[in-house]
């Protein structure tokens, strides 16, 4: 269908050569526009991210500053008669200097003293004075964060959970995906839709059932319930694979098997060469999965030694603690792997612009 | 395998084995793991069952009352279509768009692929933490950027009913950077020979993209569609997290599956959850029937095979 | 096709075979095996969760309590088993399906005990079976756990309400502090009122009563009771049903009660008259930034329970104290309290084992220490002065006199206190309260609807039995 189209608009030969010159400034200025407008929206993602690293840097005093500012400020105090008291710039009579306020007083008014004479003061309206501060940085909350919880031994089973369940997703889906995609038989269609419907019943309902099959099974408190069921596929990658592989002309196959390969060897030569982007975004997307994942390991994991990373992240969040700052931290950590991943791996499956076309 | 290679099987016999083969893990797993806890859940449906005591046995009493008299089901189901009609769209465009901007040869291309993806690194629960520091309507950080630069007095976010599920939306469009990763892949795979073409031809930018890249990608489309369309339906961790649980303010994030989960954990009403559960699946599973339907006359598959 | 069609049926039988399986046929499940370790001690797991947190200081002070029991029992052996509180009502619910339901759960507050009512299992036959003395407990604490049809736990710990002032914004707005005696009649709402508007102040620094005030750029305020719900809110008003939306029998709505009426509308003019009380916004953006309305230094008056002092007291950059809950409007003092108890799932096994190990939580030898990791007042008389010693030691510039006078005023039937249809009538109390907070509303409007709603709840519940 493409190419017929494409065909249909051939322009005559003689403006060929301005309209290649037009093209050629149009992907210019074009360009230019994307780079802008993709430079602003990652500014837009940025801001969130760094709320997170500002909050995980801040003390628990910086803290309740409401609202919170982006920039880790604290308040500069000096020494006042053995006391600690916050440092003003306040403008007396048209002169500016540094003062320290030492009492708040009815109509906003406060008494303000020479931090080096205390004997001068003066009483000014507070709100029409600077307060002084300074950056503050607290890298300590994630030594805190860090050393709070048996950190080794979560990231132990965090690997184990990600890299097993890596495996098993990858080897049964793409089989899985196969199936769907290159058969003929009709059931599959209605099979297919039984595989997509596994993902439309909301898990709260079979959480209960699925804990009690667990319990059966003698899977409670361990790793088993997280890493068993990739081995079996799952319908969010499968389908994804599948949208692939039918992609993928079939005259491809007809060849190999003209070739007397196997559907395993087809599978193996043909069709997964072809999706390796979409293969190693499965992957990336199930490691970012089981990293982040402490719903189900929560329900299935009763000792700490078993926990993960994620369900480690979850007990920063102490019912009545204001830990706002450690969890922020711990979740700083928690994007570094992953992030660090994908931008080295991605050179593997989106490279640059469109260049692989080995097909068609 | 010796079985394959009888002669006394067709050639479709064979084919339908081999299809058998390949699908097994899933069939499998899907009998071990996923069809009993499905099939339970819908006996609760069938029952009052508050998880302690036994379950009573009620015929179709819960969904009677879903349909009949709880003003709350509906509502749910209303801000739920709401919400997906509205993030459903914005969210496929904007991801498709990105993503087109994003294979473009612009500087420093892996930096930004990496800030896009981003979003989809931090676990949900941060995410709603720093979301409703920018939402918040003092000293938030979007209100006064909106009257800095437009001069609109931004409205109270999630504090006022009609704008929490737009600001729900806006951070829906935040985390699109995982479904970039897939149109990306997407991109990816149309032949570079089609746009040599093409170019050849005379097209420009436009015509290349409506008639090779629109039609390449439309099974990517069309999966993150259907995705699009589950996970709409099933919307919950952030706003529980932003809305403490409850669906405020008054209600007005009162979620399908968050009332559905209230009745589960906070009600005691696991019968009447499941219920819920079952209607959501079947207008899901409906609506994910018409768009496979659809898509014979605007997905464009390279390798399709034609069922027999 | 035949083929298909007989995979299909095997298929099928599979999975309804297996459907069939997993489902609960008893409440608790098919036995297990007893569980016990190698030395055939019996266990005991304690189910964390439900009322605190999974504070990394708590799991270690419960691991050296679990350690302390352990070296000093010969046949049982207890577990801490900490879920973080969110998610700890589906892993408990889950753990109860399968048959494998924990043998204590706690802290429990009146509330959690409330909302799960099904799961407790009777103490009275233990407590008849044994002549167990409870004379030790504070006597309303007692009461507390104290059910038409059954006892659900021993009581472990009380946390008494007051106000929570901070010293330095009475001294800048040059107002004496509140009194701490309970005998002072001048300290009511009125009162209340009155130093709270004094106490509110705007960006230029006016206070409410001000005719400048500009009620759009409030930096501080006076009165906060944000941290509760509506049933927390109104038991103070001293309706006669007090904290219970209901009657006695359970089966009549009495919600929009003359005292509740009157009380929400005080908090209606206190939020957008006379502008004392922080609004929605501001306490969206306080929740935000992760921060508590004391520790925002914006509240000069907070309103609140002991569980505030272990996180809440801490680091303060301002000098603070503790006063008594004013009386109301009818001249009566009702200070809400909240409670922890340990209750046992009626489905767990070894229940035998599980009260022997609350019985040890309570006693006077380890309710001190235990009552100190979960922040609460040990519920025995007999340890008050050893507790309010080490109470001192810790917060040594506030009247603690406040703290423990305030059990005396305590809300009976309590705010958080069971009824039928618990979680959905408080959803449905606390959807239609918090509109104060959002815009002015008309009180009485409010919960004559509000009576409505719930008065149908009640209806359909009755109707089933």
């Amino acid at each position: 269908m493409a190419s017929i189209e494409v065909q249909r608009m051939q322009p005559p030969a003689t403006v060929m050569h301005n309209r290649l010159q037009s093209m050629r400034l149009q992907s210019l200025v074009g360009r230019a526009l994307a780079t802008v407008v993709i430079a602003t929206g990652a500014l837009i993602i940025l801001i969130p991210f760094l709320f997170m690293l500002s909050t995980s840097l801040k003390s628990k005093n910086q803290l309740r500053a409401v609202p919170p500012p982006l920039i880790p400020w604290e308040m500069t105090m000096v020494e006042v008669t053995g006391k600690r008291e916050p440092l003003y710039r306040v403008t007396i009579d048209g002169e500016t200097r540094e003062m320290a306020l030492v009492k708040n007083q009815p109509g906003g008014m406060g008494v303000f003293v020479d931090p080096f004479h205390p004997e001068q003061s003066v009483t000014l309206k507070i709100a029409e004075q600077t307060p002084v501060r300074h950056v503050e940085l607290h890298p300590e909350n994630y030594v805190e964060a860090m050393t709070a919880v048996p950190l080794p031994r979560y990231l132990l089973n965090t690997l184990i959970v990600t890299f097993v369940g890596m495996t098993g997703v990858l080897i049964s889906c793409t089989m899985v995906a196969y199936g769907f995609s290159r058969f003929r038989a009709p059931w599959l269609s209605w099979l297919f839709i039984v595989l997509l419907s596994t993902i439309m019943l909301p898990r709260q309902v079979t959480l209960i059932p699925v804990y009690v099959l667990f319990q059966r099974l003698g899977w409670v408190d361990t790793l088993l319930p997280l890493i068993v069921p990739t081995f079996f596929a799952n319908a969010y990658d499968v389908f994804l694979i599948r949208q692939f592989f039918m992609t993928i002309p079939l005259e491809m196959d007809d060849a190999a098997k003209i070739d007397g390969a196997s559907p395993m060897q087809t599978l193996w030569h043909v069709l997964v060469p072809q999706a390796t982007p979409v293969i190693v975004t499965v992957a990336l997307f199930h490691f970012l999965y089981a990293w982040n994942d402490f719903y189900e390991p929560l329900i299935f994991l009763h000792s700490q030694k078993n926990w993960t990373m994620a369900v480690g992240l979850q007990t920063f969040n102490a019912l009545y603690a204001v830990n706002t700052h450690l969890i922020m931290a711990a979740g700083v950590v928690m994007v570094i792997p992953p992030v660090l991943l994908f931008f080295l791996a991605q050179r593997h499956f989106i490279q640059g612009v469109v260049v692989s076309g080995v097909k068609g | 395998m010796r079985l394959l290679r009888r002669s006394r099987l067709t050639l479709a016999q064979k084919e339908d084995l081999w299809a058998l083969f390949f699908i097994a893990p899933w069939l499998i797993g899907f009998l071990v793991f996923t069809a009993g806890p499905m099939l339970v859940s819908f006996s609760f449906s069938l029952t009052r069952y508050n998880i302690v005591d036994a379950p009573i046995f009620i015929g179709l009493e819960n969904y009677v009352r879903a349909f009949g008299r709880d003003p709350l089901f509906w509502h749910s189901l209303r801000v739920t279509l709401y919400y997906g009609a509205l993030s459903l769209p914005l969210g496929l465009l904007v991801g498709f768009g990105l993503s087109l901007l994003l294979n473009q040869k612009i500087p420093f291309l892996s930096l930004w692929r990496t800030i896009y993806f981003l979003p989809s690194v931090i676990a949900g629960v941060a995410v709603a933490i720093v979301w409703s520091r920018i939402f918040s309507p003092q000293g938030g950080l979007l209100n006064p950027f909106l009257e800095r630069t437009f001069g609109i007095k931004g409205p109270g976010w999630f504090t006022d009913p009609n704008w929490a599920i737009p600001g729900l939306v806006i951070m829906s469009l935040w985390g699109v950077g995982g479904g970039v990763i897939i149109y990306l892949a997407g991109l990816q795979g149309i032949p570079t020979s089609l746009y040599d073409a093409a170019r050849v031809d005379g097209a420009n930018a436009l015509q290349r993209f409506r008639y090779i890249t629109l039609p390449m990608m439309t099974p990517v489309l069309f999966y993150m569609l259907v995705l699009g369309l589950i996970g709409a339906f099933q919307y919950f961790t952030e706003v529980y997290v932003i809305s403490g649980g409850s669906g405020g303010p008054q209600r007005a994030t009162l979620f399908y599956n968050l009332y559905l989960y209230q009745n589960a954990f906070k009600f005691n009403e696991m019968g009447y959850a499941s219920a819920l559960a079952w209607v959501l699946f079947l207008i899901v599973l409906a609506l994910t029937l018409l768009v496979f339907r659809s898509s014979a006359l605007w997905v464009y598959y390279e390798g399709e095979v034609r069922k027999r | 096709m035949r083929r298909l069609k007989t995979f299909l049926a095997v298929a099928l039988v599979a999975g309804l075979l297996l459907a069939g399986c997993p489902a609960p046929t008893t409440p608790a499940g098919e036995p297990l095996a007893p569980q016990g370790d190698a030395e055939g001690k019996t266990k005991v797991t304690i189910f964390i969760g439900m009322g605190t947190g999974t504070d990394p200081d708590q799991i270690k002070a419960q691991e050296e309590l679990a350690a302390k029991f352990n070296s000093s029992h010969e046949s049982i052996e207890v577990e801490f088993l900490i879920v973080p509180h969110e998610q700890a009502g589906e892993r408990f619910l889950a753990m109860t399906a399968g048959g494998n339901a924990p043998q204590l759960v706690g802290p429990n507050g009146i509330s959690t005990v409330a909302q799960f009512f099904d799961s407790w299992a009777d103490v009275a036959p233990f407590i008849a079976a044994e002549d167990f003395d409870t004379s030790d407990f504070y006597g309303p604490a007692v009461e507390l756990n104290h059910y038409p049809d059954k006892t659900v736990g021993l009581p472990l710990g009380l946390f008494p309400s007051f106000i929570f002032y901070n010293k330095d914004m009475f001294d800048a707005a040059g107002i004496d502090f509140p009194t701490h005696a309970y005998d002072d009649p001048s300290w009511n709402l009125d009162k209340l009122r009155d130093i709270a508007m004094e106490l509110t102040l705007d960006a230029n620094g006016n206070n409410a009563k001000s005719p400048d005030f500009d009620a759009s750029r409030i930096v501080q305020w006076g009165f906060d009771d944000s941290w509760t719900d509506a049933r927390g809110f109104l038991t103070r008003f001293g309706a006669p049903n007090v904290g219970r939306p209901t009657t006695e029998d359970y089966k009549t709505a009495v919600v929009n009660s003359e005292e509740w009426v009157y009380g929400l509308d005080w908090l209606n003019k206190a939020v957008w008259e006379d502008h004392f009380v922080p609004d929605a916004t501001v306490q969206q953006a306080r929740d935000a930034a992760g921060i508590d309305p004391f520790g925002s230094n914006q509240v000069a008056m907070f309103y609140s329970h002991t569980w505030f002092m272990a996180e809440g007291l801490v680091d303060l950059p301002f000098e603070y104290d503790f006063a008594p809950a004013p009386f109301n409007q009818k001249g009566q003092r009702i200070a809400r309290i909240h409670a922890d108890t340990f209750t046992i799932p009626k489905n767990a096994q070894n229940q035998e084992a599980a009260w022997e190990v609350l019985k040890w939580l309570t006693a006077p030898e380890q309710i001190v220490d235990v009552c100190l990791i979960y922040g609460c007042i040990p519920a025995r008389r007999s340890v008050e002065a050893e507790f309010e010693r080490r109470l001192a030691e810790r917060y040594p510039n506030v009247d603690l006199d406040v703290v423990f006078t305030a059990i005396d005023y305590l809300d009976n039937p309590n705010h958080e206190s069971y009824v039928p249809e618990w979680g959905r009538i408080n959803d449905v109390l606390n959807n239609n309260f918090s509109a104060v907070y959002l815009g002015p509303i008309d009180a009485q409007a409010v919960l004559d609807q509000t009576n409505r709603e719930v008065q149908q709840i009640l209806d359909e519940y009755w109707a089933r039995q």
